[in-house]
């Protein structure tokens, strides 16, 4: 894949390179600062970009911006969005859009490589990639209708919302695909949400519940 | 020169109306007064006791109570004479501080408490004597008037109109220049006591330009003391925390790299484990940091500005926040954003955990120098600021700021929290 990376931080800058580029993807540019970003993206059109949320000049959310107004610019720009902390109203920010392709990690998260390689590429392909802490913010805030699921079904939800897939979950809980997808229909029967293949859209639809 | 004889006599009896009109209304002002100069007697006849009482040092802890009731008093005539006047008469006292010793030291010097005591003392007595003579002027008057008529009839010893009646010639004078001089005490002087009273009160009840300034003086070096202190605090908190938590963290990770650099040839398979271990380790290492990054200033204030960092508080509660924010109060030191924050954020959960609230308010607004935050709630109120780890700490950190909190909540009627931080211009 051929990516863009924002990043101020030349130690995390160079670490992330070689992380990506070990795994064979190619780094077509990198981007040091806020103002830099969107006509770096315009110019290589990337795979996939990844952009750290606080860049100079101001150090507020630069990045943040330019991934929103990229995507504004070139609609499903896949943008991998990495942060030294997680705001879910930052989540909500990135998923309004509607269209796939967007991913929000905590920076922490590099340091799983297979797991980051795999939302990284999640997100290339339209997917998504929510970090677990925001998800678990927004089931503490939807407390009392989660009390009905189980907790095997709180956990697929969990999985679910982080944007895996039904595979990924199953490996990931150590079950079978069947049993996933049976708890994934249980859980949106409970919840009242209409049935919904897996994908993007099923994760929009319960970030939506998780988040109304 | 008829009519002008008529039209002075109407001229005349509608300026006499008057004068009557505006003595009558003296004289029932003054007896008015006695509901707090009756008072102020007697705590004025109570005072050298209390002065007394408080020379005493075993006795000065309960300074605060025995003035208490002085000061309810005084605040009476304020908001009256205040009335009056048409301007409000300002209380002077500082909000009470220390223990009860230290506050009963602190009223000692106050000179507020010695213009309270001698403001008791001149309307007591002068506001009984006010009241007597006005009341007495009118029947006096009266029987100055009729004395021609029956002073001969009077028994044992002549009645007296300045000096003793005792033959006609004195009985057609002397009892006209008495009531002239009573009418004209009555005319004048009545009308003046009474315009005199509210200025007395004025005058010693108000804040003397040096007591606002001593006692503004008084508190900025106690909340100082205070905000250093919570500082130094605040300091040694930051410190242990990095110092326990994730320094001692990065050395385990160290020391578990360094185990696994020696195994690596001889045992793969355990070099490879504790590799592992150095990264849960690392992970660990870097939730810790974020916690503490978040206490000193939270990080979304420096994205998104006090306003917007506000609102994404909403975000994560189970209930509805009606957030109105002004958009000035974005321009304010980042010491005040973070405890509007950090009060917002503590009083808000709070209200998630404890109140039992279906809904609530939030209004930051920006009032020349100082941030007023109003939170407000429907809960079950019952909140009190002195209990519950969450509602002092909020009390802490504003006081720290040299702010004020004010906590109202009764049972089954919600909960207002009003802080006021100062913030500069």
């Amino acid at each position: 894949m051929r990516i863009v990376i924002a990043e101020d931080n030349v130690l995390l800058r160079e670490g992330l390179v070689l992380l990506v580029t070990s795994d064979g993807h190619e780094v077509v540019a990198v981007a040091g600062t806020g103002p830099d970003v969107l006509p770096a993206l315009m110019e290589h059109r990337p795979d996939v970009a990844v952009l750290d949320v606080r860049l100079p000049p101001g150090f507020r959310d630069e990045g943040l911006r330019a991934a929103i107004e990229a995507r504004r610019a070139l609609p499903g720009l896949p943008v991998l969005v990495l942060s030294q902390y997680v705001e879910e109203t930052y989540a909500a920010e990135l998923l309004a859009g509607g269209a796939g392709g967007i991913g929000y990690l905590l920076k922490d998260r590099v340091s799983r490589v297979d797991e980051f390689l795999d939302a990284l590429e999640r997100v290339a392909a339209g997917g998504t990639a929510l970090d677990p802490e925001v998800v678990s913010q927004l089931m503490t805030a939807r407390r009392d209708p989660l009390q009905a699921l189980t907790p095997r079904e709180r956990e697929v939800l969990s999985l679910m919302a982080q944007g895996l897939d039904n595979a990924t979950i199953a490996t990931t809980l150590v079950i079978t695909e069947r049993s996933v997808s049976k708890h994934i229909g249980a859980v949106f029967l409970k919840l009242g949400l209409p049935p919904s293949d897996s994908g993007h859209r099923r994760v929009l639809a319960v970030l939506a519940y998780l988040n109304s | 020169m008829r009519p002008v004889t008529q039209c002075s006599t109407v001229i005349r009896e509608a300026e006499l109306r008057q004068v009557l009109k505006r003595s009558g209304e003296a004289t029932v002002f003054l007896v008015g007064n006695l509901r707090t100069a009756l008072p102020a007697l007697a705590g004025a006849i109570l005072l050298p006791l209390a002065a007394f009482l408080s020379l005493l040092l075993v006795s000065l802890p309960w300074l605060p109570e025995a003035v208490r009731p002085m000061r309810a008093l005084a605040n009476t005539e304020r908001i009256r004479s205040g009335r009056i006047l048409g301007r409000e008469i300002p209380v002077p006292y500082p909000p009470p501080r220390g223990t009860s010793f230290e506050q009963g030291v602190r009223l000692m010097r106050s000179p507020s408490t010695w213009r309270d005591a001698a403001w008791m003392a001149g309307h007591g007595f002068g506001g009984l004597v006010a009241a007597i003579l006005a009341v007495s002027l009118w029947p006096s008057i009266v029987v100055a008037l009729s004395m021609p008529l029956w002073w001969w009839a009077a028994p044992e010893g002549a009645p007296a109109a300045i000096i003793t009646v005792d033959s006609w010639p004195k009985a057609l004078t002397m009892p006209f220049v008495q009531a002239g001089l009573n009418g004209a005490v009555l005319w004048w002087g009545v009308p003046a006591l009474a315009r005199f009273q509210p200025r007395f009160a004025e005058m010693l009840l108000r804040p003397t330009r040096r007591t606002s300034l001593t006692e503004r003086v008084e508190r900025l070096s106690a909340t100082r003391a205070e905000a250093l202190e919570a500082h130094g605090a605040e300091l040694r908190r930051i410190e242990r925390d990095l110092h326990d938590g994730t320094q001692a963290q990065l050395v385990s990770v160290a020391l578990r790299l360094g185990l696994a650099d020696r195994r690596f040839d001889a045992d793969p398979a355990a070099a490879r484990a504790l590799f592992l271990d150095a990264r849960d380790g690392i992970e660990e290492a870097l939730v810790q940091l974020r916690t503490v990054i978040r206490a000193i200033y939270p990080p979304i204030l420096s994205d998104r500005g006090l306003p917007g960092a506000l609102r994404t508080l909403t975000a994560g509660l189970p209930i509805p926040v009606e957030m109105d924010v002004a958009d000035d109060a974005r321009d304010v030191p980042a010491a005040v954003e973070a405890a509007a924050y950090f009060v917002v954020a503590e009083a808000l959960t709070n209200i998630a955990k404890h109140s039992g609230a279906t809904r609530a308010e939030v209004s930051v607004r920006r009032a020349e120098a100082r941030l007023r935050i109003r939170v407000r709630d429907d809960g079950k109120g019952g909140a009190d600021l002195t209990r519950g780890s969450g509602l002092a700490g909020i009390g802490r950190r504003v006081a720290a700021l040299d702010g004020v909190t004010e906590i109202d909540s009764p049972d089954g009627e919600g909960t207002t929290l009003d802080v006021d931080l100062p913030c500069g211009s």
